[in-house]
Protein backbone atom coordinates (compact mmCIF):
# COMPACT_ATOMS: atom_id res chain seq x y z
CA UNK A 1 0.00 0.00 0.00
CA UNK A 2 2.71 2.54 -0.97
CA UNK A 3 1.52 3.60 -3.90
CA UNK A 4 0.51 6.63 -4.45
CA UNK A 5 -3.23 7.91 -4.63
CA UNK A 6 -3.52 9.85 -8.05
CA UNK A 7 -3.78 13.58 -6.98
CA UNK A 8 -7.25 14.19 -6.69
CA UNK A 9 -7.74 17.65 -7.69
CA UNK A 10 -6.98 17.13 -11.45
CA UNK A 11 -9.68 16.35 -13.43
CA UNK A 12 -10.39 12.79 -14.11
CA UNK A 13 -9.26 11.54 -17.49
CA UNK A 14 -12.64 9.30 -17.82
CA UNK A 15 -15.66 10.29 -16.52
CA UNK A 16 -18.96 8.34 -16.98
CA UNK A 17 -22.39 9.17 -15.50
CA UNK A 18 -25.46 7.02 -15.80
CA UNK A 19 -24.09 5.12 -19.04
CA UNK A 20 -26.87 2.85 -20.75
CA UNK A 21 -26.75 1.10 -23.43
CA UNK A 22 -29.14 -1.14 -25.07
CA UNK A 23 -29.28 -3.68 -27.80
CA UNK A 24 -31.97 -4.15 -30.30
CA UNK A 25 -35.55 -3.01 -29.81
CA UNK A 26 -38.93 -3.71 -28.22
CA UNK A 27 -39.43 -6.96 -26.31
CA UNK A 28 -36.30 -8.65 -28.10
CA UNK A 29 -34.01 -5.56 -26.45
CA UNK A 30 -30.80 -6.48 -24.02
CA UNK A 31 -29.93 -3.36 -21.45
CA UNK A 32 -26.10 -4.80 -21.36
CA UNK A 33 -25.17 -1.16 -19.40
CA UNK A 34 -27.29 -0.25 -16.80
CA UNK A 35 -26.29 3.09 -15.50
CA UNK A 36 -22.68 2.96 -15.10
CA UNK A 37 -20.79 6.04 -12.96
CA UNK A 38 -16.92 5.17 -13.20
CA UNK A 39 -13.69 8.07 -13.24
CA UNK A 40 -10.80 7.58 -14.03
CA UNK A 41 -8.33 9.26 -12.01
CA UNK A 42 -5.61 10.78 -14.08
CA UNK A 43 -2.10 9.05 -14.10
CA UNK A 44 -4.15 5.91 -12.61
CA UNK A 45 -4.27 2.26 -13.68
CA UNK A 46 -8.06 1.63 -13.28
CA UNK A 47 -9.10 -2.03 -13.79
CA UNK A 48 -12.46 -2.66 -14.44
CA UNK A 49 -13.12 -6.21 -13.45
CA UNK A 50 -16.46 -8.60 -14.13
CA UNK A 51 -17.67 -12.11 -15.56
CA UNK A 52 -18.40 -12.37 -18.97
CA UNK A 53 -21.55 -10.46 -19.98
CA UNK A 54 -21.00 -8.04 -17.55
CA UNK A 55 -21.19 -4.84 -19.71
CA UNK A 56 -17.05 -4.23 -19.63
CA UNK A 57 -16.78 -4.37 -23.42
CA UNK A 58 -20.05 -2.37 -24.07
CA UNK A 59 -19.09 0.24 -21.74
CA UNK A 60 -15.31 0.41 -22.73
CA UNK A 61 -16.75 0.90 -26.44
CA UNK A 62 -18.83 3.97 -25.54
CA UNK A 63 -15.41 5.22 -24.08
CA UNK A 64 -13.52 4.67 -26.99
CA UNK A 65 -15.94 6.65 -29.32
CA UNK A 66 -16.84 3.23 -31.07
CA UNK A 67 -20.41 3.16 -30.35
CA UNK A 68 -22.93 5.55 -28.83
CA UNK A 69 -24.48 5.48 -25.61
CA UNK A 70 -28.14 4.86 -25.42
CA UNK A 71 -28.69 7.44 -22.32
CA UNK A 72 -25.90 9.02 -20.11
CA UNK A 73 -22.64 11.25 -20.65
CA UNK A 74 -19.22 10.45 -21.03
CA UNK A 75 -16.45 12.63 -21.14
CA UNK A 76 -12.77 11.95 -22.14
CA UNK A 77 -9.94 13.68 -21.32
CA UNK A 78 -12.43 16.67 -21.11
CA UNK A 79 -13.96 16.23 -24.46
CA UNK A 80 -16.84 14.20 -26.77
CA UNK A 81 -15.79 10.47 -27.50
CA UNK A 82 -17.50 11.08 -30.99
CA UNK A 83 -17.64 14.63 -32.07
CA UNK A 84 -14.33 15.47 -30.14
CA UNK A 85 -13.05 12.33 -32.36
CA UNK A 86 -10.78 14.16 -34.51
CA UNK A 87 -8.83 15.57 -31.37
CA UNK A 88 -8.92 12.56 -29.37
CA UNK A 89 -7.72 9.83 -31.08
CA UNK A 90 -4.43 10.87 -31.36
CA UNK A 91 -4.28 11.25 -27.62
CA UNK A 92 -5.31 7.94 -26.85
CA UNK A 93 -4.43 4.47 -27.43
CA UNK A 94 -7.27 1.35 -27.82
CA UNK A 95 -6.66 -2.35 -27.68
CA UNK A 96 -9.54 -4.06 -28.23
CA UNK A 97 -10.65 -7.45 -26.78
CA UNK A 98 -10.45 -8.85 -30.30
CA UNK A 99 -9.08 -7.34 -33.04
CA UNK A 100 -6.93 -8.88 -36.51
CA UNK A 101 -4.22 -7.76 -38.75
CA UNK A 102 -3.60 -8.84 -42.29
CA UNK A 103 -1.53 -12.17 -42.11
CA UNK A 104 0.68 -11.45 -45.58
CA UNK A 105 2.25 -8.19 -43.96
CA UNK A 106 5.37 -9.32 -41.14
CA UNK A 107 5.40 -7.86 -37.84
CA UNK A 108 7.74 -5.08 -38.98
CA UNK A 109 5.38 -3.99 -41.97
CA UNK A 110 2.34 -4.22 -39.82
CA UNK A 111 4.30 -1.81 -37.24
CA UNK A 112 5.03 0.90 -40.20
CA UNK A 113 1.61 0.59 -41.80
CA UNK A 114 0.44 1.66 -38.36
CA UNK A 115 3.10 4.44 -37.61
CA UNK A 116 1.86 5.91 -41.16
CA UNK A 117 -1.97 6.51 -39.22
CA UNK A 118 -0.66 7.96 -36.61
CA UNK A 119 -0.29 12.22 -36.04
CA UNK A 120 3.32 11.48 -33.57
CA UNK A 121 4.62 7.95 -33.89
CA UNK A 122 7.47 6.67 -31.78
CA UNK A 123 9.99 4.63 -34.23
CA UNK A 124 8.68 1.14 -35.09
CA UNK A 125 12.39 -0.20 -34.07
CA UNK A 126 11.69 1.09 -30.30
CA UNK A 127 8.36 -0.66 -30.55
CA UNK A 128 9.53 -3.57 -31.73
CA UNK A 129 12.42 -3.22 -29.45
CA UNK A 130 9.48 -1.92 -25.99
CA UNK A 131 7.76 -5.49 -26.60
CA UNK A 132 10.78 -7.64 -27.47
CA UNK A 133 9.76 -7.96 -31.03
CA UNK A 134 12.76 -8.00 -32.20
CA UNK A 135 13.31 -11.45 -33.64
CA UNK A 136 10.14 -12.25 -35.00
CA UNK A 137 10.61 -8.38 -37.09
CA UNK A 138 10.21 -10.21 -40.27
CA UNK A 139 7.84 -12.88 -39.85
CA UNK A 140 4.78 -12.86 -41.40
CA UNK A 141 1.42 -12.12 -38.77
CA UNK A 142 -0.08 -14.82 -39.82
CA UNK A 143 2.92 -17.48 -38.35
CA UNK A 144 2.58 -15.60 -34.72
CA UNK A 145 1.16 -16.94 -31.59
CA UNK A 146 -1.62 -16.01 -29.94
CA UNK A 147 0.86 -14.01 -27.35
CA UNK A 148 2.98 -12.25 -30.14
CA UNK A 149 -0.19 -10.90 -31.93
CA UNK A 150 -0.94 -9.55 -28.65
CA UNK A 151 2.56 -7.96 -28.41
CA UNK A 152 2.02 -6.43 -31.91
CA UNK A 153 -1.49 -5.23 -30.84
CA UNK A 154 -0.34 -3.65 -27.85
CA UNK A 155 2.36 -2.28 -29.71
CA UNK A 156 0.17 -0.57 -32.25
CA UNK A 157 -1.87 0.95 -28.85
CA UNK A 158 0.96 2.80 -27.29
CA UNK A 159 2.99 3.61 -30.64
CA UNK A 160 1.11 7.19 -30.59
CA UNK A 161 2.71 8.05 -26.83
CA UNK A 162 -1.31 8.04 -25.71
CA UNK A 163 -2.29 10.57 -22.75
CA UNK A 164 -4.67 7.23 -21.96
CA UNK A 165 -4.76 3.97 -22.87
CA UNK A 166 -8.00 1.50 -22.75
CA UNK A 167 -6.99 -1.82 -22.85
CA UNK A 168 -9.41 -4.23 -23.11
CA UNK A 169 -8.07 -8.08 -22.07
CA UNK A 170 -4.83 -7.65 -22.68
CA UNK A 171 -3.87 -10.41 -20.75
CA UNK A 172 -6.48 -13.36 -22.00
CA UNK A 173 -4.97 -16.23 -23.22
CA UNK A 174 -1.60 -15.45 -22.52
CA UNK A 175 1.22 -17.42 -20.54
CA UNK A 176 2.28 -16.26 -17.55
CA UNK A 177 5.29 -14.71 -18.92
CA UNK A 178 4.26 -12.31 -21.72
CA UNK A 179 1.14 -11.57 -18.52
CA UNK A 180 4.05 -10.20 -16.94
CA UNK A 181 5.80 -8.36 -19.78
CA UNK A 182 2.31 -6.48 -20.74
CA UNK A 183 2.02 -5.16 -17.35
CA UNK A 184 5.69 -4.03 -17.15
CA UNK A 185 4.65 -2.38 -20.03
CA UNK A 186 1.44 -0.70 -18.87
CA UNK A 187 3.46 -0.19 -15.38
CA UNK A 188 5.76 2.26 -17.84
CA UNK A 189 3.26 3.62 -19.51
CA UNK A 190 1.48 4.75 -16.07
CA UNK A 191 5.18 5.88 -14.66
CA UNK A 192 5.44 8.34 -17.94
CA UNK A 193 2.66 9.96 -16.94
CA UNK A 194 -0.19 8.02 -18.88
CA UNK A 195 -3.64 7.17 -17.63
CA UNK A 196 -5.11 3.22 -17.66
CA UNK A 197 -8.06 1.80 -18.10
CA UNK A 198 -7.83 -1.88 -18.39
CA UNK A 199 -10.23 -4.78 -17.98
CA UNK A 200 -9.04 -8.28 -17.45
CA UNK A 201 -10.33 -11.48 -15.73
CA UNK A 202 -7.00 -11.58 -13.46
CA UNK A 203 -7.86 -10.75 -10.18
CA UNK A 204 -4.13 -11.06 -9.07
CA UNK A 205 -3.33 -8.83 -11.63
CA UNK A 206 -6.02 -6.26 -10.57
CA UNK A 207 -4.62 -6.59 -7.03
CA UNK A 208 -0.91 -6.14 -8.10
CA UNK A 209 -1.20 -3.35 -10.38
CA UNK A 210 -4.07 -0.92 -10.47
CA UNK A 211 -4.53 1.80 -8.67
CA UNK A 212 -8.19 1.75 -8.21
CA UNK A 213 -10.86 -1.38 -9.23
CA UNK A 214 -14.32 -1.08 -10.10
CA UNK A 215 -16.29 -4.38 -10.14
CA UNK A 216 -19.26 -4.75 -13.14
CA UNK A 217 -21.87 -7.11 -12.65
CA UNK A 218 -25.42 -7.01 -14.80
CA UNK A 219 -24.40 -4.47 -16.37
CA UNK A 220 -23.74 -1.79 -13.24
CA UNK A 221 -20.68 -1.39 -11.10
CA UNK A 222 -21.50 -2.81 -7.41
CA UNK A 223 -17.86 -2.24 -5.80
CA UNK A 224 -15.21 0.25 -6.44
CA UNK A 225 -12.10 1.45 -4.85
CA UNK A 226 -8.58 0.82 -3.97
CA UNK A 227 -7.76 -3.23 -4.43
CA UNK A 228 -6.88 -2.93 -0.14
CA UNK A 229 -10.59 -1.11 0.22
CA UNK A 230 -12.46 -3.33 -2.01
CA UNK A 231 -12.99 -6.25 0.59
CA UNK A 232 -12.90 -4.29 3.75
CA UNK A 233 -15.87 -3.88 5.49
CA UNK A 234 -16.76 -6.97 3.41
CA UNK A 235 -17.72 -9.97 6.09
CA UNK A 236 -15.28 -13.10 6.74
CA UNK A 237 -16.78 -16.63 6.78
CA UNK A 238 -16.13 -19.79 8.63
CA UNK A 239 -17.11 -22.81 7.64
CA UNK A 240 -16.65 -26.23 8.45
CA UNK A 241 -18.96 -30.11 8.04
CA UNK A 242 -21.93 -29.75 9.49
CA UNK A 243 -22.47 -30.56 13.10
CA UNK A 244 -25.66 -30.40 15.23
CA UNK A 245 -25.97 -27.80 17.62
CA UNK A 246 -24.40 -24.93 16.85
CA UNK A 247 -25.26 -22.15 18.92
CA UNK A 248 -27.23 -19.54 17.36
CA UNK A 249 -25.69 -16.54 18.91
CA UNK A 250 -22.01 -16.68 18.79
CA UNK A 251 -20.01 -13.97 19.25
CA UNK A 252 -20.28 -11.29 16.30
CA UNK A 253 -21.92 -14.14 13.88
CA UNK A 254 -24.55 -12.11 11.82
CA UNK A 255 -25.70 -14.52 9.79
CA UNK A 256 -25.92 -18.95 9.03
CA UNK A 257 -26.30 -20.77 6.23
CA UNK A 258 -26.38 -24.67 5.56
CA UNK A 259 -25.50 -25.94 2.23
CA UNK A 260 -24.01 -29.17 0.64
CA UNK A 261 -23.59 -30.70 4.30
CA UNK A 262 -21.49 -27.56 5.58
CA UNK A 263 -22.13 -24.54 7.74
CA UNK A 264 -21.10 -20.83 7.11
CA UNK A 265 -20.80 -18.66 9.63
CA UNK A 266 -20.93 -15.06 8.07
CA UNK A 267 -18.75 -12.52 10.63
CA UNK A 268 -17.58 -8.80 11.15
CA UNK A 269 -15.17 -10.17 13.39
CA UNK A 270 -12.97 -12.98 12.62
CA UNK A 271 -10.69 -13.68 15.60
CA UNK A 272 -13.83 -12.84 17.94
CA UNK A 273 -16.60 -15.49 16.03
CA UNK A 274 -13.52 -18.25 15.47
CA UNK A 275 -12.75 -18.42 19.03
CA UNK A 276 -15.95 -18.47 20.10
CA UNK A 277 -16.72 -21.32 18.34
CA UNK A 278 -13.85 -23.24 19.11
CA UNK A 279 -14.44 -22.77 22.91
CA UNK A 280 -18.06 -23.93 22.12
CA UNK A 281 -16.45 -26.94 20.48
CA UNK A 282 -13.91 -27.88 23.07
CA UNK A 283 -16.37 -27.48 25.60
CA UNK A 284 -18.58 -29.88 23.96
CA UNK A 285 -16.10 -32.15 22.50
CA UNK A 286 -17.27 -31.58 19.24
CA UNK A 287 -14.90 -32.03 16.12
CA UNK A 288 -14.99 -29.51 13.32
CA UNK A 289 -14.47 -31.33 9.98
CA UNK A 290 -12.22 -29.20 7.39
CA UNK A 291 -12.57 -26.20 9.58
CA UNK A 292 -11.57 -22.88 6.97
CA UNK A 293 -11.71 -19.55 8.25
CA UNK A 294 -11.03 -16.53 5.94
CA UNK A 295 -10.72 -12.72 5.64
CA UNK A 296 -12.31 -11.36 2.62
CA UNK A 297 -10.23 -10.71 -0.17
CA UNK A 298 -10.89 -9.59 -3.72
CA UNK A 299 -11.84 -13.06 -4.79
CA UNK A 300 -14.33 -13.36 -1.79
CA UNK A 301 -15.97 -10.21 -3.01
CA UNK A 302 -15.75 -11.00 -6.82
CA UNK A 303 -17.13 -14.56 -6.39
CA UNK A 304 -19.58 -13.19 -4.47
CA UNK A 305 -20.76 -10.40 -6.76
CA UNK A 306 -20.19 -13.01 -10.07
CA UNK A 307 -22.50 -15.82 -8.11
CA UNK A 308 -24.73 -13.28 -7.19
CA UNK A 309 -24.66 -14.17 -3.99
CA UNK A 310 -24.07 -11.60 -1.21
CA UNK A 311 -22.10 -12.92 2.30
CA UNK A 312 -24.42 -12.00 4.68
CA UNK A 313 -26.62 -10.14 2.82
CA UNK A 314 -24.51 -7.12 3.31
CA UNK A 315 -25.08 -4.69 0.23
CA UNK A 316 -22.00 -3.24 -0.48
CA UNK A 317 -23.96 0.33 0.59
CA UNK A 318 -24.20 -0.90 3.72
CA UNK A 319 -20.11 -1.09 3.77
CA UNK A 320 -18.55 1.90 6.25
CA UNK A 321 -16.02 1.96 3.80
CA UNK A 322 -17.47 1.80 0.65
CA UNK A 323 -19.42 3.65 -1.57
CA UNK A 324 -20.81 3.41 -4.99
CA UNK A 325 -17.67 5.24 -7.29
CA UNK A 326 -15.31 5.28 -4.29
CA UNK A 327 -12.77 5.44 -7.44
CA UNK A 328 -14.29 9.51 -7.35
CA UNK B 1 -15.39 24.90 -37.71
CA UNK B 2 -13.89 21.69 -38.91
CA UNK B 3 -12.20 21.68 -42.35
CA UNK B 4 -11.90 19.11 -44.86
CA UNK B 5 -8.26 18.45 -43.44
CA UNK B 6 -9.60 17.22 -39.96
CA UNK B 7 -11.99 14.78 -41.56
CA UNK B 8 -9.92 13.32 -44.23
CA UNK B 9 -6.19 13.10 -44.24
CA UNK B 10 -4.81 12.60 -48.00
CA UNK B 11 -1.54 11.45 -46.41
CA UNK B 12 -2.99 8.92 -44.69
CA UNK B 13 -5.21 7.60 -47.39
CA UNK B 14 -2.12 7.34 -49.47
CA UNK B 15 0.05 5.36 -47.15
CA UNK B 16 -3.07 2.94 -46.17
CA UNK B 17 -3.69 2.37 -50.25
CA UNK B 18 0.04 1.80 -50.59
CA UNK B 19 -0.12 -1.35 -47.84
CA UNK B 20 -3.34 -2.24 -49.09
CA UNK B 21 -1.62 -2.34 -53.02
CA UNK B 22 1.52 -4.87 -51.47
CA UNK B 23 -1.11 -6.66 -50.26
CA UNK B 24 -2.63 -7.23 -53.09
CA UNK B 25 0.43 -8.06 -54.95
CA UNK B 26 1.25 -10.80 -52.60
CA UNK B 27 -2.02 -12.32 -53.17
CA UNK B 28 -2.06 -14.44 -56.40
CA UNK B 29 -5.39 -15.30 -57.36
CA UNK B 30 -6.87 -11.38 -56.37
CA UNK B 31 -3.71 -10.24 -58.10
CA UNK B 32 -4.75 -11.77 -61.33
CA UNK B 33 -8.15 -10.77 -60.96
CA UNK B 34 -6.91 -7.06 -60.38
CA UNK B 35 -4.43 -6.76 -62.33
CA UNK B 36 -3.98 -9.33 -65.27
CA UNK B 37 -7.01 -9.82 -65.90
CA UNK B 38 -7.89 -6.52 -67.53
CA UNK B 39 -5.71 -6.44 -69.71
CA UNK B 40 -6.99 -8.92 -72.26
CA UNK B 41 -9.54 -6.82 -73.66
CA UNK B 42 -7.36 -4.86 -75.20
CA UNK B 43 -6.01 -7.80 -77.54
CA UNK B 44 -9.41 -7.39 -79.20
CA UNK B 45 -8.24 -4.81 -80.82
CA UNK B 46 -5.86 -6.84 -82.95
CA UNK B 47 -8.57 -9.30 -83.98
CA UNK B 48 -11.23 -8.43 -86.86
CA UNK B 49 -10.64 -6.04 -89.36
CA UNK B 50 -7.58 -3.44 -88.51
CA UNK B 51 -9.10 0.34 -87.77
CA UNK B 52 -12.82 -0.88 -87.97
CA UNK B 53 -15.00 1.67 -85.69
CA UNK B 54 -16.97 -1.79 -85.03
CA UNK B 55 -14.22 -3.85 -83.32
CA UNK B 56 -12.30 -0.89 -81.37
CA UNK B 57 -15.84 -0.16 -79.92
CA UNK B 58 -16.31 -3.26 -78.92
CA UNK B 59 -12.68 -4.05 -77.83
CA UNK B 60 -12.65 -0.79 -75.75
CA UNK B 61 -16.67 -1.19 -74.12
CA UNK B 62 -15.23 -4.81 -73.22
CA UNK B 63 -12.04 -3.43 -71.53
CA UNK B 64 -14.43 -0.59 -69.61
CA UNK B 65 -16.66 -3.10 -68.20
CA UNK B 66 -13.40 -5.33 -67.29
CA UNK B 67 -11.57 -3.14 -65.63
CA UNK B 68 -14.83 -1.94 -63.54
CA UNK B 69 -16.13 -5.21 -62.94
CA UNK B 70 -12.46 -6.81 -61.95
CA UNK B 71 -9.98 -4.33 -60.31
CA UNK B 72 -12.64 -2.17 -58.89
CA UNK B 73 -15.81 -3.95 -58.26
CA UNK B 74 -14.93 -7.83 -57.42
CA UNK B 75 -11.24 -7.15 -56.02
CA UNK B 76 -12.54 -3.74 -53.65
CA UNK B 77 -15.54 -6.46 -52.47
CA UNK B 78 -13.37 -8.90 -51.84
CA UNK B 79 -10.68 -6.77 -50.28
CA UNK B 80 -12.86 -5.11 -47.73
CA UNK B 81 -14.82 -8.38 -46.70
CA UNK B 82 -11.79 -9.92 -45.84
CA UNK B 83 -10.41 -6.94 -44.19
CA UNK B 84 -13.70 -6.87 -42.35
CA UNK B 85 -14.02 -11.10 -41.43
CA UNK B 86 -10.09 -10.66 -40.26
CA UNK B 87 -10.92 -7.65 -38.07
CA UNK B 88 -8.35 -5.04 -39.38
CA UNK B 89 -11.41 -2.97 -39.89
CA UNK B 90 -12.49 -2.71 -36.58
CA UNK B 91 -8.93 -2.36 -35.32
CA UNK B 92 -8.21 0.08 -37.70
CA UNK B 93 -11.15 2.09 -36.71
CA UNK B 94 -9.98 2.33 -32.76
CA UNK B 95 -7.04 4.12 -34.02
CA UNK B 96 -6.70 7.67 -35.93
CA UNK B 97 -7.69 6.44 -39.28
CA UNK B 98 -11.46 7.56 -40.58
CA UNK B 99 -14.02 5.20 -42.06
CA UNK B 100 -13.62 7.65 -45.42
CA UNK B 101 -9.81 7.51 -45.39
CA UNK B 102 -10.16 3.97 -44.65
CA UNK B 103 -12.88 2.78 -47.96
CA UNK B 104 -11.06 4.91 -50.15
CA UNK B 105 -7.51 3.46 -49.41
CA UNK B 106 -9.31 0.14 -50.33
CA UNK B 107 -10.42 1.08 -53.56
CA UNK B 108 -7.25 3.04 -54.76
CA UNK B 109 -5.11 0.17 -55.96
CA UNK B 110 -7.64 -1.08 -58.12
CA UNK B 111 -9.11 2.31 -59.27
CA UNK B 112 -5.21 3.25 -60.16
CA UNK B 113 -5.23 -0.10 -62.32
CA UNK B 114 -8.59 0.93 -63.76
CA UNK B 115 -7.47 4.39 -64.77
CA UNK B 116 -3.86 3.54 -65.99
CA UNK B 117 -5.34 0.83 -68.22
CA UNK B 118 -8.42 2.87 -69.59
CA UNK B 119 -5.27 5.93 -70.11
CA UNK B 120 -3.37 3.64 -72.18
CA UNK B 121 -5.91 2.23 -74.34
CA UNK B 122 -5.79 5.30 -75.72
CA UNK B 123 -2.72 5.27 -77.42
CA UNK B 124 -2.82 1.29 -77.77
CA UNK B 125 -6.34 1.89 -80.02
CA UNK B 126 -4.32 4.83 -82.14
CA UNK B 127 -1.64 2.68 -82.31
CA UNK B 128 -3.68 0.01 -83.96
CA UNK B 129 -5.56 2.32 -86.42
CA UNK B 130 -8.39 3.13 -84.28
CA UNK B 131 -9.02 6.72 -84.35
CA UNK B 132 -8.37 8.89 -80.97
CA UNK B 133 -12.06 10.04 -79.10
CA UNK B 134 -14.05 12.08 -80.96
CA UNK B 135 -15.34 13.73 -77.90
CA UNK B 136 -12.50 14.29 -75.43
CA UNK B 137 -14.58 15.16 -72.17
CA UNK B 138 -17.04 11.93 -72.66
CA UNK B 139 -14.95 8.92 -72.27
CA UNK B 140 -12.81 10.28 -69.03
CA UNK B 141 -16.21 11.20 -67.48
CA UNK B 142 -17.88 8.19 -68.21
CA UNK B 143 -14.34 6.56 -66.68
CA UNK B 144 -14.56 8.21 -63.48
CA UNK B 145 -18.82 7.71 -62.78
CA UNK B 146 -18.23 4.23 -63.73
CA UNK B 147 -15.48 3.84 -60.97
CA UNK B 148 -17.45 6.05 -58.54
CA UNK B 149 -20.19 4.02 -59.49
CA UNK B 150 -19.03 0.33 -58.88
CA UNK B 151 -16.75 0.99 -55.99
CA UNK B 152 -19.96 1.90 -54.25
CA UNK B 153 -21.56 -1.14 -55.39
CA UNK B 154 -18.98 -3.18 -54.20
CA UNK B 155 -19.40 -1.37 -50.54
CA UNK B 156 -23.31 -2.19 -51.22
CA UNK B 157 -22.69 -5.71 -52.18
CA UNK B 158 -20.21 -6.27 -48.79
CA UNK B 159 -22.78 -5.39 -46.58
CA UNK B 160 -24.97 -8.80 -47.09
CA UNK B 161 -21.63 -10.54 -48.14
CA UNK B 162 -21.13 -12.73 -45.22
CA UNK B 163 -17.70 -13.67 -45.97
CA UNK B 164 -14.97 -14.21 -48.99
CA UNK B 165 -15.73 -17.17 -50.22
CA UNK B 166 -19.81 -15.89 -50.09
CA UNK B 167 -18.41 -13.13 -52.49
CA UNK B 168 -17.69 -15.47 -55.78
CA UNK B 169 -21.86 -15.80 -55.45
CA UNK B 170 -23.17 -12.69 -54.16
CA UNK B 171 -21.18 -10.60 -57.01
CA UNK B 172 -23.09 -11.98 -59.75
CA UNK B 173 -26.14 -9.75 -59.98
CA UNK B 174 -24.20 -6.33 -60.51
CA UNK B 175 -21.62 -8.62 -62.84
CA UNK B 176 -25.17 -9.52 -64.15
CA UNK B 177 -26.84 -6.21 -64.50
CA UNK B 178 -23.46 -4.60 -65.55
CA UNK B 179 -22.90 -7.24 -68.75
CA UNK B 180 -26.38 -7.61 -69.88
CA UNK B 181 -26.28 -4.31 -71.85
CA UNK B 182 -22.99 -4.97 -73.96
CA UNK B 183 -23.83 -8.84 -74.15
CA UNK B 184 -27.07 -8.09 -75.80
CA UNK B 185 -26.32 -5.02 -77.67
CA UNK B 186 -25.23 -6.28 -80.97
CA UNK B 187 -28.20 -8.43 -81.24
CA UNK B 188 -30.23 -7.85 -84.09
CA UNK B 189 -33.91 -7.92 -84.34
CA UNK B 190 -34.33 -7.54 -80.59
CA UNK B 191 -37.97 -6.34 -79.53
CA UNK B 192 -37.93 -2.44 -79.06
CA UNK B 193 -39.64 -2.41 -75.75
CA UNK B 194 -37.00 -5.13 -74.77
CA UNK B 195 -33.79 -2.78 -76.23
CA UNK B 196 -35.22 0.45 -74.41
CA UNK B 197 -35.22 -1.71 -71.15
CA UNK B 198 -31.73 -2.57 -71.92
CA UNK B 199 -30.68 0.57 -72.75
CA UNK B 200 -31.25 1.89 -69.07
CA UNK B 201 -29.10 -0.56 -67.82
CA UNK B 202 -25.53 0.70 -66.46
CA UNK B 203 -23.58 -1.46 -68.76
CA UNK B 204 -25.68 -0.40 -71.79
CA UNK B 205 -25.03 2.88 -71.03
CA UNK B 206 -21.26 2.95 -70.95
CA UNK B 207 -21.09 0.76 -74.27
CA UNK B 208 -23.33 3.43 -75.72
CA UNK B 209 -21.29 5.88 -74.49
CA UNK B 210 -17.92 4.52 -75.76
CA UNK B 211 -19.47 4.10 -78.59
CA UNK B 212 -20.85 7.85 -79.39
CA UNK B 213 -18.31 9.41 -77.66
CA UNK B 214 -14.97 7.71 -78.78
CA UNK B 215 -15.94 6.13 -82.09
CA UNK B 216 -19.27 8.38 -83.09
CA UNK B 217 -20.86 5.60 -84.29
CA UNK B 218 -24.84 6.30 -84.01
CA UNK B 219 -27.31 3.59 -82.84
CA UNK B 220 -26.96 -0.09 -81.69
CA UNK B 221 -26.00 -1.95 -84.65
CA UNK B 222 -24.05 1.39 -86.43
CA UNK B 223 -20.40 0.47 -87.86
CA UNK B 224 -19.00 3.12 -89.29
CA UNK B 225 -18.63 6.59 -87.63
CA UNK B 226 -21.22 9.01 -88.71
CA UNK B 227 -21.47 11.35 -86.09
CA UNK B 228 -20.32 14.98 -85.69
CA UNK B 229 -18.73 16.68 -82.27
CA UNK B 230 -22.03 18.64 -81.53
CA UNK B 231 -23.92 15.03 -82.40
CA UNK B 232 -22.41 13.36 -79.46
CA UNK B 233 -23.33 15.74 -77.53
CA UNK B 234 -26.99 15.61 -77.77
CA UNK B 235 -26.77 11.80 -78.30
CA UNK B 236 -24.64 11.41 -75.53
CA UNK B 237 -27.27 12.93 -72.85
CA UNK B 238 -29.62 9.72 -72.46
CA UNK B 239 -27.08 7.12 -71.42
CA UNK B 240 -25.18 9.65 -69.38
CA UNK B 241 -27.99 10.28 -67.67
CA UNK B 242 -28.46 6.52 -66.89
CA UNK B 243 -25.15 6.47 -65.84
CA UNK B 244 -25.68 9.04 -63.46
CA UNK B 245 -28.37 7.82 -61.94
CA UNK B 246 -26.59 3.95 -61.21
CA UNK B 247 -23.99 6.28 -59.92
CA UNK B 248 -26.25 7.72 -57.23
CA UNK B 249 -28.10 5.18 -56.31
CA UNK B 250 -25.23 2.98 -55.44
CA UNK B 251 -23.48 5.47 -53.96
CA UNK B 252 -26.73 6.13 -51.48
CA UNK B 253 -27.11 2.20 -51.12
CA UNK B 254 -23.65 1.99 -49.91
CA UNK B 255 -24.26 5.19 -47.51
CA UNK B 256 -27.43 3.33 -45.72
CA UNK B 257 -25.41 -0.21 -45.79
CA UNK B 258 -22.26 -0.19 -44.17
CA UNK B 259 -21.35 -2.88 -42.01
CA UNK B 260 -17.74 -2.58 -40.04
CA UNK B 261 -17.88 -5.87 -38.26
CA UNK B 262 -18.77 -9.38 -39.35
CA UNK B 263 -21.97 -11.07 -38.29
CA UNK B 264 -21.99 -12.89 -34.68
Amino acid sequence: MTRLRPAMTSDPAVRVRGLRRTYGRGPAAFEAVRGVDLDVPTGSITALLGTNGAGKTSTLEVIEGLATATDGEVSVLGLHPVADRALLRPRTGVLLQRSGFSGDLTVRETLRLWSATLTSPRPVDEMLALLSLEERADVRMLALSGGETRRVDLASTLMGTPELVILDEPTTGLDPESRREVWRVVSDMRERGATVLVTTHYLEEAEAYADGIAIMHAGRIVRSGAPAEIAAGYPAAISFAHVPGIPDDLAAVRGVTRENGRTTLVTDALQVSLSDLLAWAAHNDVTLGDLDARSPSLETVFLAIADGRDPGGLSPLDAPNLREGALR
Amino acid sequence: MTTLADRFSVRRTASLARWNAVLLSRNKLAFAYAGILPLLPLALLFTGERGSPGVGASAIVTMTLVVALFPVYYNVLAQFVSRRDELVLKRMRAGESRDTELLASIALPGVVVALVLSAIAVPVAAALDQPLPLNPVLYPVLIVLTLVMFTAFAYWTAAWTRNAEAAQLTSLPIILLASVGPLTGTVPDMAGWLRETLSLTPGAAMSDLVRIGWFGLDGPGAEESTLSLADTWSQAAGPLAVIAGWTVIAVVLARRSMRWEPRT
